[in-house]
Parts: C-alpha cells; structure tokens; sequence
C-alpha cells in the first residue's frame, strides 16, 4: 500500500505490537495525561498494517471518537509526506468501526452480539480492538477474564485504557497500580504514562509478557500527544 | 408610535418532527390571545392547526413552510418562525435561522434528543442562535425529563440546567415546581388558562431544593453579583437569578431547560416568560451586511430605525392576494408608500400594502421598525434579496446554499397542466434555492433537483394541489459528476481552412486534479504566443467542455487546467478559434487524465430498538454504505454511515419492514465519492446504449 515507512517509523516499533493476535495491552495514566491519544495511535499502527479496528468508546460520542482519529491522522500526515493523503484518509475510514456505549450498557454479552452482528453479517471483520473509557474501578477479576476469553476466542488483539488516581497507592507485585493492580497479570503489555519535565513518558512496564529491557525510553509530545522517541 | 425594540423578540421554534412544535404554536398564540380556540395537528374537528397552512401539511400532519407570526407577551412583541422538522427541508430552517435572534429547541420528552434535533442544533450554533430549551410532552408514558435534560448535554454539548422540575409525570403531571421563585406553578382551567402559584408540595421540597443549588452553582458564574451574594450567603433575588442566566443565554454558553406538555395545557406561559426573560432582543444581536459600493466590505447594521432601511426577504410565498414577500428589517422603518432597492437588481420598487400576519390571517400596518418581521404585498424579488433605502448598496450576508443530489424528470400529462407546471416552477425556484428546474436540451424532458426524494415529492405533490398541474414523475436520478484523478499534457491545434479567412489557434499545457473547488484557470503564457485578447476565449471553451463529460455526460468538477504555450495566427485567429482549441484540447487532456464518476455519498443516521441493531447494519451493508458507527444506550440505539444516494431509493420501505416500523433515518449530504469501478462500467454502458438509441 506504500504506507510502510509510516509502519517501520513508527516509534511504537519499540513495543513488540503486532506480532500475534490474543495479545491484551492496557494503557494507564491519570486523567488528562494522553490515554486516548496513545490509544489512537496503537489504533492507526494497526490499521496502517492492514488490520481493521473496533474502537469501543465507552460514555463518548462518536464524533468525539472521529475527531480523534481525524487530529492524528492530521499530525501523522504532517511529519510524513504520503503521495496520496485522500487515499489514505480513505482506507482508515474504511478500516475502522466506532463503537459507543453508555457507561450503562457496556457488557460482555453485548459486545460479543455486536461483534458478532458484524462478523457473521460479513459486514466487518475485526483484528484489534480498542476499548476506551472502561471502568476498572467497578469490574471484578471474573468480568476482567470473561472479557479477555471473548477476545481470545475471536482471535482479537485487544488493548484498554485505565484511569489511575493519585490517591490511590495500590499497586501489583510487578508495579502495576490500582485499579488494575488485581487483574494485570492477563495484559502482556502494560503502559504507564507519567508526568516528566517537558513532556509524558511512557513507562513500559511489560512489553509482550517480558519486562522490558531495550533501554529505549518513549515518551508523548505534550502538544501533539505523539510518541516520540526520547 | 416608536416600539421599544428592547421588547421585540424574533425567536423560532425548531426540533425534531412529532415533537410538537406546531401544537406548541398553536397554544402559544392562544395563550397571547392570537387565536381563540385550538386546533390539534391531526384535529378531529378537520380545522387543523392555524401555523399549518399548507394543505398538504394538514394532511401529513408535519409543518413543511415556516409561516411567520406575531403575538404579544406581557408588553414584549413576539415574531414567531414556525419551523419545518424533516431534515429535506433544512434549508428551510436555515432561512428562518438566518433572521432570529433567538430559539426555543424542543424535545421529546420520551424521544429525546435525536438525529433531527442534532442536526438544528448544528445549523443554531452556525447562526450563532442563543437558544432556551423545552422539553415537551411531559405528559405522554416514558417521559423523563431529566434524561432528556442529560441527553441536551452530552448530544448537543449545550450547557444545559432545567429551571424547572415536574410535579409528577406522564399522565400525573400536574404542574411544574420554577426553582427561581421556588413556587409549584399550575394550570387551571379547561385550556390551562388560569395560572395559579402554590407552595411546593413537601415531597418534592428536597429535590427543589437541590436542583436550585445545581442551578445557581452553573449560573453564577456569569454574574458577579450573584456569586458574591452566594459566597456571602446574601439573600439571593429572583431578578439576580434571571439576569445571570440571560447573560449566559446570549452568550450561548448556557442552556434554560423548560419543561412541560403543551398538548395537556402545562409548562406555556412559563416558557413565554422565559422568551421574554432571556432571549435577546434585535438590538442585542449583531448583524452583518455587505456593503456593494465598498468591495464588499463588512459593515455592522445598526438597528436604528432613524437610519436608511437595510431590510432581507427571507420568503416568499403565494397567497390569494399574489405574492407575499416575508421581510426582516435590520435597520431603519419600512413605511408604506416608500420607496425601496432591491440590491440585488438595482430595480426600484414602491411598498404597498404592508402587514403584519398570522398564519391564514394578517393585519395591516403603516410601518415595521427596525427588527421587525412582517409582510410585503406585490413586491417582485427573489427570496434571500436584500432591500435598501435608495442610496445605500448593502446586501445581507449571503446564505448558505447546498447543491441539489436528486432530480427527477416530469412530464405534464396535458397542454393545460404545462402552463400551470411552469408557473410553479418558476414559484418554487424563487422560493426555494435548493429546488432547481430545467429543460434538459437533449431529451426535451423538464428536470426538476433539491435535496431528497421527499424534497421533490412535496414539490410535485403542490403543483397539484395549488396549482392544479399533474405530471407523470420519471425514476429519480442521481446528480453524479466526473473528476479527473491524474495531470495529463494538451497540446491542440484547431484548424480550418474553407475558403475566406479560416479558424487557426494552438493551445498547449495540462490539467490537474483540484482538491478544492470545481474549477481553476491559470493563465502561464510568456511572450505572448497566445494574444491577451484570446486567453479569456480559452478559459470560455474550457467552461464550456466542463459542462458534459465524456464518460457519462455528467457535469465535470475538481480540474485546474493551466496553459503554458500556443500559437496564432494573424488573420485566421479568433474568439471561436480559440474556444474550438480549447474544446479540442480538453477533450485531449481529459482523456490521459484518468476521469472517474463521482457519486452524491449521504450522511445517514438510523435510530432504533438495539434488537433490530443487527439487521439494521446488515441493511446499510448491502447497499454499498460505509458504517461509521454506532452509538447504544440503553435499548435505543443510533447507526451511522456514509451511503451512496444512488442505493437509498426506496429505503424507508425496507426499513420500516426490517424493523415493524419502529426504526427511522435521516440523511443529508456529505461529500462526492469515486464511484466502484463495476457501478461505473456499467454506468457508462447504459450512457452508451442511450446515446446509440438516438
């Protein structure tokens, strides 16, 4: 497709996304820090491989959800000149589903219908799904394993995003913090995002099931909110 | 006698169809003492609703011409716009938008907030429209306001804060519970005439009580005063309360939310209070004008009415008594007998008789002042025409006017019935800017296009109704369009020697895909191989070859073509040589520029039942549509997607079977698309076949 410099450049290289299906990833970070963003962009990379994504965004609205993709896009395609950016604005539209939910009315069992109105339908058939806005606070380790055997099952990628609080000091044995600190044993990536000088880090706590040991350090462009190598 | 414009209000009423807003009207102007007696929309009585004028609207129960009226209030004069809800007619409520100063937006209590009020919403916020909202029918099974009141905040991302809360629902709604003077209001009489304060029952003292902090929490904020005497816990006066939410109204960056059931008499005389209360007055609001002597500039009107007359015909209408031409003054007083420009024209003309109206019903007056809205008779213009005092060049901003998608071809099915087409023809061009008709120069046939099936099927259905012209409708067609996608080389030589002086010209250069806009001419002659004279000849015969391209005869778009070399010839070359060069070169271009058919691609917003979320996707899916996304709460649930025109004939049908009629869409334009390459080919083919047929 002529977007593989936008693949090998792509600094989240350094995690080792991509590799195999089943994989779970959690992005945390207090409010405000870049989740969504970060989430985006493991979208778009996923999309840019030719993959299609669900995005599932919990209590926002799809134009919310759009415009995110749309303000990424836009600084991807400022860095990288693409011979046919219409084109490529195209294929992402054509690669990616929207999924909103009210905080209410998200559950396993009604996502599993709509993945499946979509797949058996032949209308549109995921490799990665994205969950924004998911409440950890509120969901025991047995809805946590449910949700990650239905992506097993699919054979999906699957990544969340989970919102930390200052207060909050739990934390797992391997450095994970509450809300997840019960359940992160079933993500192989965890990402957390930190406050540094200038801009965000990208704290990788565990990159595909290993900790991680490349000795790169990401971090996010605090008015773009890209990744960048730092 | 002078109007204290201060009390003027021109508000619209706007929202999703079946929400109310005609029966809402209609109690309003009983309440204001317009009318004495009301009609219901689908009335058992056969009268109909007084704001429906239009037969057809009787019968269909929905409100297709935004009829103006005027009421008074409480000393404040009150010009009512009564809007269409039916998302093909949007142009319609952008006309109306175009001349308020203010809204009231309702919704359905039970529907809430959906496709259609989000779209209105949209076009307020473009017109920059402070707006108040009502939640209307209260009364019916299911309604929850405050869900509504949520639902105003996360869909059309308003500042929303209901001012009131309801003494019991649905079918125990008794009154509502105003949080500003904290007294139960309730509506007695058969008609909800008689409006009686109470003290507020002791049940529902705690909830009031709440929601007044919650009020006076989001509307300090746009008062000093307030917040002070809230920090200093001073006594807090109801004028304090009123006058920090009317700052944060006309800064559209607060939302009143009213409450009630217009159907059951509750909730209207509040909501006029509130009309009066916080929506802006015209002075208050500022309009601009383009000034035509000065190179368009931008120039602020007044409001005055001691200064020359700056006045925008926003609709026309054909009554018994010829045409009614509907008018906004924006500065100074229209009299009768004045003499008044139409800037567009430059023509003259004299205003006769001048009224003020009430749907079926008017008044006659001897002048309207400035921010007025009233009614011209015998005036000739075209709606969107600014008129000015002689003098002044000023023309009202232009509107925003989308292209038409669909058209039809109509027949007429005798000579008598041609006569009468054409005249409503001509009536509905004038009208309406959306709605275009001609003659198609090849098939003779008469082409009518606008904005959607249901667009063109009202128009039809008024041609027989009002002007008693039946005609015999063609399958609708899809306005497609051809596009270049890559930049091709021309260099044409059109020559012809036939005794006399013959016809010489060269014209030389490429064309390129125009991502914006439809057409560009760049002239880079050096040295002038191509005489001055001849270069505005190329530009025309390039127009001319944009007008029908070669793969289907669609109207070509989206081509800068720019000429950088030529040759002349002293004698033999002319205007028409040159438009015959670039005839020539163009079609030479075109065809190494890889044209393609663009197609009319719909924004399509389908709301139902979650259990029919499935089948609904699958529907879109089959007809070549993109699914955007999907949005659930609770068992509503909303799909998106961009969908080819061409594929949506005849959707309702199929949705209403799908899904036991209880899911229902709407669509507006979005973009043009590349068509798929196998639509195309087989596009192309019946052009072919067409043309071998003639």
């Amino acid at each position: 497709m002529g977007y593989e410099p936008l693949v090998t450049q792509n600094p989240l290289r350094v995690l080792n996304i991509g590799r195999n299906n089943r994989q779970m990833g959690l992005v945390m970070a207090r409010a405000g820090l870049g989740k969504t963003a970060l989430l985006v962009q493991i979208a778009l990379d996923s999309i840019l491989r030719g993959n299609r994504v669900i995005h599932v965004s919990i209590g926002e609205s799809i134009d919310k959800a759009r415009v995110w993709y749309d303000d990424i896009l836009g600084f991807i395609l400022q860095e990288h000149s693409v011979d046919r950016p219409h084109e490529l604005i195209e294929m992402v539209k054509q690669h990616r589903m929207i999924m909103t939910f009210k905080e209410s009315s998200f559950s396993r069992a009604r996502l599993e219908e709509r993945l499946n109105d979509l797949v058996l339908q032949d209308i549109f058939k995921p490799d990665c799904l994205v969950v924004d806005g998911f409440d950890f606070e509120t969901t025991d380790r047995a809805s946590m394993e449910d949700l990650k055997d239905l992506v097993d099952s699919m054979s999906l990628q699957a990544w969340f995003t989970a919102i930390c609080h200052r207060a909050d000091r739990r934390v797992s044995p391997t450095g994970v913090p509450a809300p997840c600190h019960e359940v992160d044993d079933l993500f192989d990536t965890v990402i957390l995002l930190k406050p540094g000088k200038d801009n965000i880090n990208l704290e990788i706590i565990r990159n595909n099931s290993e900790q991680d040991t490349s000795g790169v350090s990401l971090n996010l462009d605090p008015t773009t909110m890209m990744v960048k190598q730092g | 006698m002078k109007r204290d414009l201060e009390k003027v209000r021109n508000i619209g009423i706007s929202a999703h169809i079946d929400s109310g807003k005609t029966t809402l009207t209609e109690r309003i102007l009983y309440y204001t003492r317009r009318i004495h007696a009301i009609h219901e929309v689908r009335g058992k009585d056969g009268v109909g609703a007084t704001m429906d004028s239009m037969e057809l609207e009787k019968e269909r129960g929905i409100t297709i011409q935004s009829a103006a009226t005027y009421c008074s209030w409480k000393d404040h004069d009150i010009n009512i716009i009564d809007t269409p809800g039916h998302v093909d007619f949007t142009i319609e409520v952008e006309r109306a938008l175009r001349v308020l100063d203010g809204a009231v937006l309702i919704l359905c209590s039970v529907g809430g907030v959906q496709s259609q009020s989000i779209t209105v919403n949209r076009q307020m916020t473009r017109y920059k429209v402070p707006r108040i909202a009502f939640v209307n029918k209260c009364d019916r099974t299911g309604a929850n306001p405050y869900r509504v009141t949520q639902q105003i905040r996360d869909k059309l991302e308003l500042n929303a804060v209901m001012l009131q809360i309801p003494i019991g629902l649905e079918s125990d709604m008794e009154g509502v519970v105003d949080l500003i003077s904290m007294k139960a209001v309730y509506f007695d009489g058969e008609q909800g005439d008689d409006v009686r304060y109470e003290e507020i029952p002791a049940e529902l003292r705690e909830e009031a009580e709440e929601k007044r902090e919650e009020l006076l929490d989001a509307v300090s904020m746009f008062s000093d005063e307030l917040m002070e005497a809230m920090l200093e816990e001073e006594e807090i006066s109801e004028d304090m309360i009123h006058e920090a939410i009317r700052r944060g109204t006309l800064s559209l960056e607060f939302a009143p939310v009213m409450i009630g059931s217009a159907y059951k008499n509750k909730g209207v005389q509040p909501l006029l209070d509130a009309v009066n209360r916080y929506l802006p007055s015209p002075t208050e609001i500022e309009n601009t004008a383009y000034d035509l002597d000065n190179d368009e500039a931008e120039v602020v009107v007044s409001n005055n009415p001691d200064d020359p007359l700056v006045a925008l015909a926003f609709k026309l209408e054909d009554g018994r008594y010829g045409q009614l031409t509907y008018i906004r003054t924006y500065q100074g007083t229209l009299r009768k007998g004045d003499t008044i420009v139409n800037s567009r024209t430059g023509k003259k003309v004299k205003v006769g008789r001048l009224v003020r109206l009430h749907a079926n019903e008017m008044e006659e007056i001897e002048e309207a002042g400035s921010g007025d809205i009233v009614a011209l008779f015998g005036i000739d213009c075209a709606s969107g025409d600014t008129f000015c005092a002689p003098g002044l060049n000023w023309s009202m901003s232009s509107m925003h006017v989308p292209a038409p998608v669909i058209s039809l071809a109509i027949r007429p099915v005798d000579n008598k019935a041609q006569d009468n087409m054409s005249k409503a023809l001509n009536r509905f061009c004038k009208e309406d800017p959306t709605f275009r008709s001609y003659v198609d120069q090849e098939t003779n046939e008469t082409i009518i296009s606008g904005m959607g099936e249901l667009h063109l099927e009202v128009y039809i259905e008024r041609m027989k109704r009002e002007y008693n012209a039946e005609v015999e409708v063609g399958a609708p067609q899809v306005a497609y369009r051809e596009t270049i996608t890559q930049r091709a080389e021309f260099d044409y030589t059109h020559k012809k020697q036939t005794g006399g002086s013959g016809q010489y010209g060269r014209v030389a250069g490429y064309m390129e895909p125009l991502e914006e806009g439809e057409y560009e001419f760049v002239d880079e002659i050096v040295g002038g191989v191509i005489p001055r004279e001849f270069i505005s000849s190329c530009d025309k015969g390039f127009q001319k070859s944009l007008a029908k391209g070669t793969l289907i005869g669609a109207p070509i778009t989206g081509v800068r073509v720019v000429i950088n070399d030529g040759a002349a010839h002293s004698v033999d070359s002319s205007d028409v040589a040159f438009q015959q060069a670039a005839v020539g070169a163009f079609r030479q271009g075109y065809a190494k520029a890889s044209p393609v058919i663009m197609e009319p691609i719909m924004k399509v917003a389908v709301e139902g039942p979650s259990e029919f979320q499935g089948a609904i996707m699958g529907s879109l899916n089959q007809r070549r549509g993109m699914i955007v996304g999907t949005f659930e709460e609770g068992n509503y649930t909303v799909v998106e997607a961009e969908m080819p025109l061409a594929e949506m004939f005849g959707y309702s049908t199929t949705l209403r079977s799908l899904t036991q009629g209880k899911a229902e869409f709407t669509m507006e334009f979005a973009t043009y698309k590349q068509v798929p390459k196998s639509i195309a080919d087989e596009l192309i083919k019946a052009y072919e076949e067409q043309k071998k047929e003639k």
